[in-house]
């Protein structure tokens, strides 16, 4: 790859900047006011639980990591081409390298996770501190703390990519890295799915509809546990899940990119690192687009969120034709770059459209909730389904687009669909960078109230929160619609590992395996979803039960003279949410394996292509209706309806405490799920297509 | 350990505490293990009032502080017809505490809000609380109901708070519902709609309806009165609330 290395360099160089300007962001969030004493206190609470779960999370994955790498490093150190023949020979070298970037890959996506989640845990009561001077300096420091997350989780990514790639020239060792990134992502996000959701749900049973307390109260025993999980699910999950999106799809292109031009090395290798080419442009464009996010004095913090990802879109664009352009590249891939931005525009700001209180469905759902809960469930859900055909027909377009395009330019389709992807995250340092802006400032606004600070800073914090939700219901459909992108890229991947290994893969529905693998693979998004729904329930019985107890046992909790015990909230939630995650993790990563052993390599086609179709649409369906529902909620507390404390108003309590676990644990967690089923099955196809029952 | 009189009007009660009127506030609402939880107004009258009919002067002796020196928080010296037996001159101040327990205190004003235009929708707290609507303003509808009755109903004594109607005041029949959390929306606005048609000047919405509202709801403030006089306890505006009584403003608009 002589005329592509410089790339490559080029790719970890950005890396490293986006890294240093991340920690250069982590320090000046430091240096702000950290607030009174008060403010303080509750803050190092928050931090302290956040620190505790991640603590125990990192541990169990290291021995999850640990434990998959050794499976890993004894499976690739033979030499599978050969497997079930008397040539086989053992090459312990290559199975420890792809051990090594998978350890690697899980490392990267933990560090980022972690620096996004210690940064967000000090950028918070900073964020309130800094309100006292006005919603400008207040969104500064949440919105660069929230850049921390971003740019780390980029810059970790391409410095990874890059570096193994660089090393290995393998682009499926660089599987190995991504199938690490993805394992502890899938984990981070359904744990921190489930314990955020834990913690707020038993904290609004108890506090909000059995004794009346208003939100982020501190004589809510579980008000902290609810702060935590903000950060743990909204920061350090989500981020990991865009972590896992952005490698994966931009590996699945890179080994796509290798199966072309099969007799023209420079070329190969050229199309080889386009993706690292689209990260390293991608991190250039977000690290200009975040300097253009600022609020004015009275300014609208989520017009100053949409214009960043505007103009980092935009920047983006013009960067990828000047290199396109100027490097020769076939056209096809800049088409599908667009089409791929594009399409994450407008999935996102559909997501938007069906979430946000200006808008029909919502309104029409807040409006129907005065006839009680079941209407409001039945609209609400009916909405969500609808919001999945825009959604699918920009990712189906978006499909056609770059697959044609690619082709009429000399490339193969699937690559272009593959770019499309990649284009879509590769802006992934922005789109982050708002999404965990999003915890931060609720996380100041609940420090705000705990703390008794002044009006003026609870003020500014109300706003700033509701910008942060329309900025999370956009990052939503971008990471559903990459991840969508992502899967039938790495479905590609897969045939094409598969076909390397000389198994031309036929998957049709006329041959019963594939059927029975169709069948099993639709079926998975929606049983891991009841699993980590059920998992919330379950902990959020056990947590209603330790308020009640606290509340029972200690009536000074309630009548304010007694301090009540976050830290058994908290203990349960974490806890709660580690045990839970050893079926619905098994599952994903053991279940594509199983079904590809035993029937076979179509079947497990069959299998991947079952759950890409309803994981998608669970996904969407989830995330939109569980957003519908919550702002249904909040428009009618705005005064429609009957308002705070109507019989609408009961109803769409109802509606949001369903969505909740919808929006924040299974519909999420649908994304990093198929990514995971779909490396599983790239990483071992070519195992399968060795040895495999039927 | 002070012992002082409370009135409470939900429900109607004379007791005699230990506490201090923001601490018993608190008890009341949340405090007990064994009682109900939930609103509660209560007016704190002067220690030193007495009655023939109400045995004040056992219930304070009674009221002793427990073996281990804690105070001693509730002696219930009556349960019944207590508003109707204490003269209005010996209520020194309205508390007015929220679901879970904050406690706001009201001082009374001498002026009673002048009466507004269109209809009125009125919750009686004690000794009955029946859900009322009214083409009567606040003194109109306490005259009615006490001082100058024209049906067989009338009490010796009210305690009331006039509600938001928002739109509906104006225009029952096609103003919009916006923050009215009020149940059967439909009936009350039928209601309306029928004062503004039929000669009656009050008519009832609801006979059975708890006595508990939401406080967001109340549109100027307290009233109670006897055959002697009516005592009104403004509440203060949303905007002073927020400031100043932020904890108490924001459990009242849950």
């Amino acid at each position: 790859m002589p005329t592509s290395q410089p790339w490559v360099f080029v790719t970890i160089f950005a890396g490293a900047v986006s890294v240093a300007v991340a920690v250069w962001l982590y320090g000046w969030v430091h240096r702000q006011d950290a607030g009174t004493k008060k403010a303080q206190e509750v803050a190092s609470w928050i931090r302290e639980g956040a620190t505790s779960y991640l603590r125990r999370l990192y541990l169990a994955l290291t021995l999850v990591a640990v434990a998959l790498g050794i499976i890993i490093a004894i499976v690739f150190s033979f030499d599978i081409e050969h497997l079930g023949t008397e040539a086989i020979s053992v090459d312990p070298l290559r199975g420890g390298g792809m051990a090594l970037a998978f350890v690697v890959g899980a490392v990267c996506s933990a560090v980022a996770g972690y620096m996004g989640m210690s940064v967000a845990v000090a950028a918070n009561v900073r964020s309130a501190a800094a309100a006292n001077e006005g919603i400008n300096q207040s969104f500064r420091v949440a919105f660069y703390a929230g850049s921390v997350m971003g740019l780390a989780m980029v810059g970790l990514a391409a410095i990874g990519m890059g570096t193994v790639y660089l090393l290995t020239g393998d682009p499926e060792i660089v599987l190995g890295f991504s199938f690490g990134a993805s394992t502890l992502a899938l984990l981070a996000k359904a744990g921190g799915g489930i314990y955020t959701k834990t913690a707020d749900i038993a904290a609004d049973l108890v506090g909000k509809v059995e004794l009346g307390i208003p939100e982020d109260d501190p004589r809510n025993p579980a008000v902290i546990a609810d702060l935590v999980g903000d950060n743990v699910g909204d920061v350090a999950g989500m981020g990991a899940d865009i972590f896992d999106s952005y490698v994966a799809s931009t590996v699945a292109v890179m080994l796509l990119g290798a199966s072309l031009f099969q007799n023209d090395a420079v070329l190969q290798a050229k199309y080889t690192v386009f993706p690292l080419v689209l990260c390293a442009l991608g991190i250039v464009a977000s690290l200009i687009g975040i300097r253009f996010v600022r609020v004015g004095k009275n300014g609208k913090p989520g017009q100053a969120l949409n214009r960043g990802t505007i103009i980092t879109c935009a920047i983006l664009a013009v960067l990828t034709t000047a290199v396109v352009l100027l490097g020769d590249y076939k056209l096809g891939v800049l088409w599908a770059t667009l089409a791929g931005l594009a399409t994450g525009i407008v999935v996102g700001f559909t997501s938007d459209y069906f979430t946000s209180s200006e808008n029909r469905p919502v309104i029409e759902t807040a409006r129907v909730s005065g006839s009680g809960a079941a209407i409001n469930i039945i609209t609400g859900f009916s909405y969500g389904l609808i919001s999945t055909v825009p959604s699918i027909i920009g990712i189906a377009l978006a499909t056609l687009i770059s697959y044609y395009l690619a082709e009429w330019s000399g490339l193969s389709g699937i690559y272009g669909v593959g770019i499309s992807a990649v284009g879509m995250l590769s802006v992934s340092g922005m789109i982050v960078s708002s999404d965990a802006y999003g915890p931060i400032v609720d996380n100041a606004r609940g420090i705000a109230e705990m703390a008794g600070m002044s009006q003026k800073v609870i003020d500014t914090a109300d706003v700033l929160d509701a910008a942060g939700n329309t900025a999370k219901a956009i990052t939503k459909g971008f990471a559903i619609s990459a991840a969508a992108l992502t899967v039938l890229t790495l479905f590609a991947a897969y045939a094409e590992v598969v076909g390397t290994r000389g198994v031309e893969l036929s998957i049709s529905l006329r041959d019963p395996m594939v059927i029975v693998g169709v069948l099993l693979g639709a079926v998975t998004p929606p049983l891991f979803s009841a699993l980590t729904m059920l998992s919330v329930t379950d902990n959020a019985f056990k947590m209603i039960g330790e308020i009640r107890r606290q509340f029972r046992e200690y009536p000074g909790i309630l009548a304010g003279t007694e301090k009540p015990d976050y830290a058994a909230c908290v203990d349960l939630a974490a806890q709660g949410a580690l045990m839970s995650l050893v079926l619905p993790g098994f599952l994903a990563i053991f279940l594509p394996i199983l079904v590809g052993f035993v029937l076979g390599p179509e079947a497990l086609g069959g299998f991947l292509g079952g759950s890409i179709f309803t994981g998608i649409i669970f996904a969407l369906l989830m995330s939109n209706a569980g957003g519908l529902w919550d702002n249904a909620k909040k428009f009618i507390e705005s005064g429609e309806h009957g308002g705070t404390g109507s019989d609408a108003h009961k109803a769409s309590v109802v509606g949001d405490t369903v969505g909740d676990p919808f929006k924040d644990t299974a519909g999420p967690s649908l994304n990093t799920l198929i990514t995971v089923m779909s490396l599983v099955s790239s990483l071992f196809a070519p195992i399968i297509a060795a040895f495999h029952l039927f | 350990m002070t012992i002082h009189l409370y009135l409470s009007m939900m429900p109607e009660a004379l007791i005699a505490s230990m506490l201090t009127p923001e601490e018993f506030g608190v008890y009341y609402a949340v405090g007990a293990r064994k009682k109900a939880r939930g609103q509660a107004i209560f007016f704190e009258i002067a220690p030193d009032f007495r009655s023939d009919f109400l045995h004040i002067e056992e219930g304070m002796r009674r009221c002793v502080p427990h073996d281990d020196g804690s105070p001693k928080r509730s002696i219930y010296i009556s349960v019944y017809r207590v508003l109707e037996h204490i003269p209005l001159d010996v209520i020194q101040r309205l508390y007015l505490v929220t679901h879970d327990g904050r406690v706001l205190g009201v001082e009374a004003h001498e002026e009673i809000p002048k009466d507004s235009e269109g209809l009125h929708l009125y919750q009686e707290i004690a000794p009955v609380h029946p859900f009322v609507v009214s083409t009567l303003g606040p003194r109109e509808f306490y005259e009615l109901i006490v001082k100058n009755p024209v049906t067989l109903l009338s009490l010796p004594a009210i305690c009331f708070v006039e509600l938001r109607l928002g739109e509906l005041a104006e225009d029952p029949k096609y103003g919009a519902v916006r923050d009215l959390p009020y149940s059967s929306i439909e009936h009350l606005r039928q209601c309306l709609v029928d004062l503004s048609t039929k000669t009656v000047h009050t008519k009832m919405v609801d006979r059975i309806h708890p006595a508990s509202f939401p406080y967001r709801m109340m549109k100027n403030g307290l009233f109670v009165g006897n055959a002697e006089w009516l005592l009104y306890f403004p509440l203060p505006s949303q905007e002073e609330l927020r400031a100043k009584y932020y904890r108490w403003w924001r459990s009242a608009n849950m």
